[in-house]
Parts: C-alpha cells; sequence; structure tokens
C-alpha cells in the first residue's frame, strides 16, 4: 500500500478485535454477495402481508394511493407548460422552436427524455 | 449548505460505562454514529461502501464512505461503483451493512475492545419488514456480541425532539421528505399512529438524479462535469420550490427580467486560447529589412549568374561564327578532316549549333517570344533536311538504308504531331483571350444587367449542385435503419435490389454465376463504395466555381452562399467553425432550479404514479380516520418538515398553501421546519436512549432467540418517555 493511503486509513482493515466473527470468514470470496441478499421485491414477496390482517399497519400498506387530480403536463426538454405530444417520439412540447429541437434529436437523447419520465419504451 | 462528513478516530470510547447506549441513524444517505445523551454524533459519513481493486497488489479493498477522490487512482475502480445497503429505504444488504458497522465502531475507538459491550439503538424505516429487522438484530447480536439492541423511526424520534423544544405540539403531523422515500405520520398523544402514515416513493435521490439527467441532456459536451456528488451541491445550493409552478414556467417562458434574475450560471473552468499578439511594428520593420536584403542577394547571384551564362554564349557563338568562316575558305572534301579537330561532323552541324546558340543567347538576354516562335519555326524547317532519305524513293535504298528511312520516317511524324498539338494550344489561348475580352466589353457597356445575370446563373448552378448533393447525402446518410421508403437514391435502390435477388435461392435449374467473367462485376456494383465514387467534378460544379470567383471580382456586395450540410443544426450543438467562447462553458440553470424539486409534489413528473408532499398529508388524516374535526384541526396546527430534502427554500409556504386547498376551510395550519432537519433524528434517539426507561425497551439475545419472529414483527418502540 502508498504511503499517503495508508496515512489516510482509507481502506477499512480485514480482522477487529471487537468482532466475533470476521468478515473473511463469513463472506468467503468467490460467491457474489448480489445473489446471497434478497432485494426488497424478494422479501415483501416472501412475507405474503395477505396473512396478516388488514387493520395493521405494514410496509405495503402505507404506500401511498395514485393521486386523485390529473397529471401536469410539461414540456420534457423546457419544463414550461406543454399541452402537445410529438406523434413521432411520444415527447411533449411547448412551442415550436422546442418542436424543432426534438425533431433534430438523436435517438438516444429520445430515449433518455422518455426515461426520465418512465415513459420510454424498452425492447428486449 | 453541503454535508460533510466526520470520520476522526474517538479516543474515549473505553471511558464510557458498559450502561451507556450507542446511537445509531441508519439514513439511506448517511450514517450517523455516537453516543446516547451527548448532543451530536461524533461520527458521521456517507453510508455507501466500494470495493476496489488495489492496482499494484490485485486484492479488493473495502472503502467506506466518500472519500477523497485522488487518494482512489491507487486503485481500479472501474468494476466497483459506491454501492449502498439500502433498496428503498429498507436495508437488505447485509455483507454491506456489516462493513458499515465495522467502520463506523471501528471509527468511535471501539478496536481494541472484546465486544461491543453496549445496548444499541438504531434508526430503521416506517413498518420495515420483519426480514429485514431481525436479519439486522441478528447481525448485532451474532457478529458483534450487543447486549441489547432497539428499533426506532427517525421521523418520530426527529418529530418528539422538536416537541421538547417546543417547536411542535403533542399531536402533529410529521412531513418527512427524506433521500429515497417520504413520509407522512401522524401523532396523536405523543404517540405515532402508523395506522395513518403515508408513504411516497421520491426523495431527495430522485430529484439529484432529475437533475443530473437534464443537465447531462441539455448540455451533451460537458456530461463529464456532471458527477453526482456536484450535482448534489448544486441542487443544495440552488434549488428552490416554486410556490406556483405554473406561473413560475409562465415567467421564464416570456423571458420576464424576473426570470432572468431567477437564471443562476455556473461558468466551467475554461482558459481562453492564447492569442498570439501580432508582432509590433520594429518587429515587422525589422523582418521586412531582413527580406529585403535576401532579396537583393538572391537577386545579384542571379545576375551574376545570367552575365556568366551571356559571356559564355557569346564566346561560342562567337568561336562557332569563326569556324563557320573558316570552312567557306577551306575546299568540300577537307570538311570532315578539318572538323575532327572541333567534334562537329559537317556543316550543317555546325550551323544547327551556331543557331541553337544565337537562340539561346537571346532568350538568356530576355527577349520577347514572338521572335523566338519564328526562329522556332525556322529550326523546324531545318529539321526537314535531318531526314534526307525520307523523299528518296524506296527502290533506290539498300536494306540497312531502308531501315533508316522508316525509323526517319516514324521521328518525321511525331514530330508532327507535336506541332499540331502545339497549334491547337496556341489556338485555344488565343480563344479564351477572345472570349474574355468580350465579356469585358459586354460588362463595360452595361454593368447591370451583366450583374444581373451572372446572379441569375449563379443561383441556378448553386440549386442544381446542392439538389444533386443533399439526393445523394440523404440517400446515404438516413438516420437509423434504412427503411423502404427511404432509399430515395436510385443507385442505391439497384444495390438493394441486386443484394435481395442474390440471396434469393434458386431452387430449380442451375446454377450459372460465376461461369462468365462479368458476372463478378455484380459485386462491385452491389459495394456500397460505389455509390461514392463520383467520376471528378461534375461540370456543373466547375461552372459554378467560375462564376463564383468571377463576381467576387467583379461585386463588392456578393457574398457566396455557405453550404448548409444537412438539415437545421440542433440549437444546442456547438458549431466548429468558430472558436470556442466564455459562453459555451457555462451552465445555466433556470427552470431547472425550481422543476427538479417538483416532483416531491408531483410524482407523476417522473412516473411514479402516487400522490405528491401535500396530498399526503390530506391522505393521512384521512387513513387516521379519527372522526373528531377537534381532533383534526390539531394535526394541522402543528405540522413538523424534517429530514434532509426540507432544506429546499420555499417548501414551508408551499406545503401550506397545499394542504390549504385539501382542508376545509377555515382550518388553522401552520407548518414548521425542525430546528434541524438533518440532526434531530439523532439528537431525538440520543435523548431518549439516555432515559432510564431505556433498558426496558431494549430487547436482549435471549429475547430474540425464545420470542421469535412473530415477536419482533409487533415489536414497537414506546417514544412517549
Amino acid at each position: 500500500m502508498e504511503a499517503e493511503v495508508m496515512e489516510a486509513e482509507l481502506v477499512l482493515p480485514t480482522h477487529f478485535s471487537f468482532k466475533m466473527a470476521q468478515s473473511y470468514e463469513k463472506y468467503p470470496k468467490g460467491q457474489s454477495s448480489a445473489r446471497r441478499f434478497k432485494h426488497l421485491k424478494q422479501i415483501i414477496q416472501a412475507e405474503d402481508f395477505n396473512r396478516y390482517l388488514p387493520d395493521e399497519p405494514n410496509y405495503v400498506n402505507i404506500e401511498s394511493p395514485p393521486p386523485l387530480h390529473p397529471c401536469k403536463r410539461i414540456c420534457d426538454i423546457t419544463g414550461y407548460e406543454a399541452p402537445y405530444v410529438d406523434p413521432r417520439t411520444k415527447l411533449r412540447y411547448a412551442n415550436t422552436e422546442v418542436f424543432k429541437i426534438i425533431r433534430s434529436l438523436p435517438n438516444d437523447h429520445v430515449h433518455r427524455y422518455l426515461s426520465l419520465r418512465n415513459a420510454a419504451v424498452i425492447l428486449k | 449548505m453541503p454535508f460533510t462528513s466526520q470520520i476522526q478516530r474517538q479516543a474515549d470510547y473505553h471511558l464510557f460505562s458498559p450502561d451507556t447506549p450507542i446511537v445509531i441513524d441508519n439514513g439511506a444517505s448517511y450514517f450517523r454514529i455516537g453516543w446516547a445523551g451527548e448532543n451530536d454524533p461524533r461520527v458521521i459519513f456517507r453510508n455507501i461502501v466500494q470495493r476496489p481493486r488495489h492496482k499494484a497488489t490485485g486484492e479488493t479493498v473495502t472503502v467506506v464512505g466518500d472519500h477523497d477522490p485522488t487518494l482512489l487512482k491507487y486503485f481500479d475502480c472501474t468494476r466497483s461503483g459506491p454501492r449502498s445497503a439500502f433498496d428503498s429505504n429498507v436495508v437488505y444488504q447485509f455483507e454491506i451493512m456489516e462493513y458499515i458497522l465495522d467502520f463506523g465502531f471501528d471509527r468511535m475507538g471501539a478496536n481494541g475492545s472484546q465486544q461491543i459491550n453496549h445496548p444499541v439503538l438504531i434508526t430503521e424505516c416506517v413498518c420495515n419488514p420483519v426480514h429485514s429487522r431481525s436479519k439486522m438484530a441478528e447481525l448485532l447480536f451474532e457478529t458483534y456480541g450487543v447486549p441489547s439492541v432497539a428499533f426506532g423511526v427517525d421521523a418520530a424520534f426527529s418529530y418528539k425532539y422538536n416537541q421538547q423544544l417546543g417547536v411542535c405540539a403533542r399531536d402533529g403531523l410529521a412531513i418527512c421528505p427524506g433521500f429515497t422515500t417520504t413520509h407522512v405520520i401522524p401523532f396523536v398523544d405523543g404517540e405515532p399512529i402508523y395506522k395513518g402514515s403515508c408513504r411516497t416513493n421520491i426523495g431527495g435521490f430522485h430529484i439529484t438524479d432529475q437533475l443530473k439527467q437534464l443537465l447531462s441532456l441539455k448540455y451533451p459536451h460537458h456530461a463529464n462535469n456532471f458527477t453526482w456528488e456536484k450535482v448534489e451541491d448544486l441542487k443544495m445550493e440552488h434549488c428552490y420550490i416554486a410556490p406556483d409552478y405554473s406561473a413560475e414556467a409562465r415567467l421564464f417562458q416570456t423571458g420576464a427580467k424576473e426570470a432572468e434574475d431567477k437564471t443562476r450560471t455556473w461558468q466551467l473552468p475554461w482558459v481562453p486560447p492564447v492569442v498570439e499578439e501580432g508582432p509590433s511594428e520594429e518587429e515587422l520593420a525589422r523582418k521586412a529589412a531582413i527580406r529585403e536584403r535576401q532579396g537583393q542577394r538572391l537577386r545579384e547571384m542571379a545576375e551574376a549568374k545570367r552575365s556568366s551564362k551571356i559571356n559564355e554564349l557569346e564566346n561560342e557563338l562567337q568561336g562557332l561564327e569563326f569556324l563557320m568562316r573558316q570552312l567557306e575558305e577551306v575546299e568540300e572534301e577537307d570538311i570532315p578532316s578539318f572538323l575532327e579537330e572541333t567534334g562537329y561532323l559537317s556543316k550543317q552541324e555546325v550551323e544547327a549549333a551556331h543557331v541553337k546558340a544565337a537562340q539561346a543567347l537571346r532568350k538568356a538576354k530576355g527577349e520577347p517570344k514572338g521572335e523566338q516562335i519564328g526562329i522556332e519555326e525556322k529550326t523546324d524547317v531545318s529539321t526537314d533536311e535531318k531526314f534526307p532519305l525520307i523523299n528518296v524513293p524506296d527502290e533506290l535504298l539498300t536494306p540497312e538504308q531502308l531501315r533508316e528511312k522508316r525509323r526517319q520516317v516514324f521521328l518525321k511524324s511525331t514530330n508532327e504531331g507535336r506541332q499540331r498539338a502545339k497549334q491547337r494550344r496556341i489556338e485555344e489561348e488565343l480563344e479564351r483571350e477572345r472570349k474574355i475580352q468580350e465579356d469585358e466589353e459586354r460588362r463595360l457597356e452595361n454593368p447591370q444587367l451583366y450583374l444581373d445575370q451572372l446572379n441569375g446563373k449563379y443561383r441556378e448552378l448553386s440549386e442544381k449542385v446542392e439538389q444533386r448533393k443533399r439526393l445523394k447525402l440523404n440517400g446515404n446518410q438516413t438516420n437509423g435503419g434504412v427503411g423502404r421508403g427511404e432509399r430515395l437514391n436510385a443507385a442505391q435502390k439497384e444495390r438493394m435490389r441486386l443484394l435481395t435477388t442474390a440471396a434469393f435461392d434458386r431452387g430449380k435449374g442451375e446454377d450459372t454465376f460465376g461461369s462468365r467473367d462479368e458476372d463478378w462485376q455484380l459485386y462491385k456494383m452491389m459495394s456500397k463504395d460505389n455509390d461514392d465514387d463520383d467520376d471528378g467534378v461534375d461540370p456543373d460544379e466547375a461552372e459554378l466555381m467560375q462564376v463564383t470567383s468571377r463576381l467576387q471580382e467583379i461585386d463588392p456586395t456578393f457574398v457566396p452562399r455557405v453550404d448548409v450540410g444537412g438539415p437545421s443544426q440542433p440549437a444546442f450543438e456547438v458549431p466548429k467553425f468558430r472558436p470556442l467562447t466564455k459562453e459555451d462553458f457555462q451552465i445555466v440553470l433556470g427552470v431547472e432550479r425550481f422543476r427538479c424539486p417538483e416532483i416531491l409534489f408531483h410524482p407523476n413528473l417522473v412516473g411514479v404514479d402516487q400522490i405528491g408532499l401535500d396530498e399526503m398529508a390530506g391522505a393521512s388524516i384521512r387513513r387516521l380516520s379519527c372522526g373528531s374535526q377537534d381532533l383534526e384541526d390539531r394535526l394541522t396546527k402543528s405540522i413538523l418538515v424534517t429530514g434532509g430534502s426540507a432544506f429546499l427554500p420555499g417548501i414551508i409556504q408551499r406545503l401550506e398553501a397545499g394542504i390549504q386547498m385539501i382542508r376545509p376551510c377555515g382550518t388553522p395550519i401552520s407548518v414548521f421546519r425542525a430546528s434541524d432537519p438533518i440532526l434531530d433524528a439523532w439528537r431525538g434517539a440520543s435523548y431518549h436512549a439516555s432515559s432510564y426507561q431505556f433498558a426496558g425497551q431494549a430487547f436482549t439475545r435471549m429475547d430474540y432467540y425464545e420470542k421469535g419472529e412473530d415477536w419482533l414483527r409487533g415489536y414497537q418502540l414506546r417514544y412517549t418517555i
């Protein structure tokens, strides 16, 4: 290790006296940690919240409902109010200048603007 | 203001008795750890872990928290991005959690003792799934040997702390926009009622992400400058919540002066290119003088050479003249022997040499070409004599002489060919001169008409050339895949036809492709390069160039039309044909300043189909279904905003306005910001842990194993002390 790295104590030491089981024992190299632990979706599935009473609050219960008001339509590029939608790219735009810009955007940018709004169509 | 981490190793770990609880605020953004009863946490750091490989040794190391990026250059960070233990607001990655706890305890000074011999109070999210909770408890008990553990909700601690400070009342609402989620929790009698709580999956992380994406799309050339940390700084410094989004957007759209004031610009570091100062007067004069002198010297040398050459030639000429005179005196038969000494074989040779020398002399002296042509013609005539055998009929010659004659015939014909070519060239030149002369005359007699005609012709030609170019370009550069309707170019159509027919499987009959040589020409036609080949410059283009140059000469107001390459360029592309200025390196934050935090109130702007902050308050009160108007009034009278995103300016007014819209008219509404939205959660927890009732609230390892998972699920901390 380089001197300045040691000095800054950047790296986590591998052995701690206050631990009863050290990390390298618990997590042997080779097995990827990503597969070892369940993601939130899997945790929720596993817990099966339908078993519990609907009155009691649990993780799934307390989620917010969808809004009653119609959603605000703002231009994807500029942020102004956008009453129009481009039929080819499905981007929202506010006026003709923005429309010109939309039509000259590369495909990649169009996709990114749409995914900002979670409206991109992902082809697999 | 940007958050800073403090990771100084504490030295007083052993000074604390085993009764003193350790308080941990385990947030998705920052990890805060400290002793109960104190006002501030001891150690604060960003809740992320990186596992890069050391470049030299190759081992994988763990780096916790955010660190000086310059130190990370020793590590290969390509395969290891910063990873968090959280998925939304729930801990799921316990390996990473372990590294973080290791680091936290280590910096508290625990390294050296046997186990962590203190009770631990750790925060979690609202209604944490029991799987996460149990794994966390397991980690603390098994690996660290903690005697007892308690879980609490950070927003609740924050509310209790502020209640003590008197900011809010016993009954109230806590609105907590956090890093990954936003919660609204009603408090009745000082206890949180989770039944009425509400969670939306939008937080500070999404705001920063939105800002980062928008800026990267708007300034694609500077995309490298928009790192996550930098954008977070920008957000904290410049973002605000507009009291009314539409009005604010209209302000910017119309370009009013207030909009100008609200726009912030960020100047990226940019060094203007060094402009070379024009050489000063003296420099110029000095250089000119040097050049003059050099020119002078060269001229002198040329002069000297020429004069010496002239002298030589004159000498030679004189010698030859002398020789010729001598020849005239000598008899015919004696000529060969006489000439032996001089090296010439016959009288004609001498004469020819003489003529040549005279010519060269005249050229050296620099006389006009007109005379030269005459002399050339004379020399041509004299060459006739060189081929004496041509005119002699075949029968009179010996075989050798015949061969000689054939050679001479060949030479003569080539000579004549050359002369004819020369003649043609001369004629063309004369013709061109004549045309130019005519043109000039026409221009002089009627300049305006001439100019108009020329302009008209220019326009026509440029149109034609452009159209051809456009066709070619459009045919070759179609955006993305080439579809059936976009093959405008005839050559492309042909190519496609060939490709499809060639690929078509000829079922019946013998395939005779290749038996003839011409078949392979098919591949040449198919190849794309063929389209690009142009047979040199079109005649149209050549004419266009001519006309342009002519116009440029005579018309001072003429400006050649720059060829517009392709469709209109996008507004934010940096044009390459002018030098980059300071403005190109400025990032303008106008609408983005209030557009990004707007997603807290309208999550459907980013595609999350849930209600925003103001409506959440209404939903929460509805869910509580307490029925009494009185309680609801009490709730809205004390609304506390806490959590990292509470720092956004304008959030209080916006919340007030929003809640007023959804509550019945006339209800008292007051919204407060917590005294310190970030640290209040930890402070509340610390205060709670230092109370003597805490010991009864925490559960031990025995409890955990005996009572099982169901009990753990029902475990709730009591917040009122």
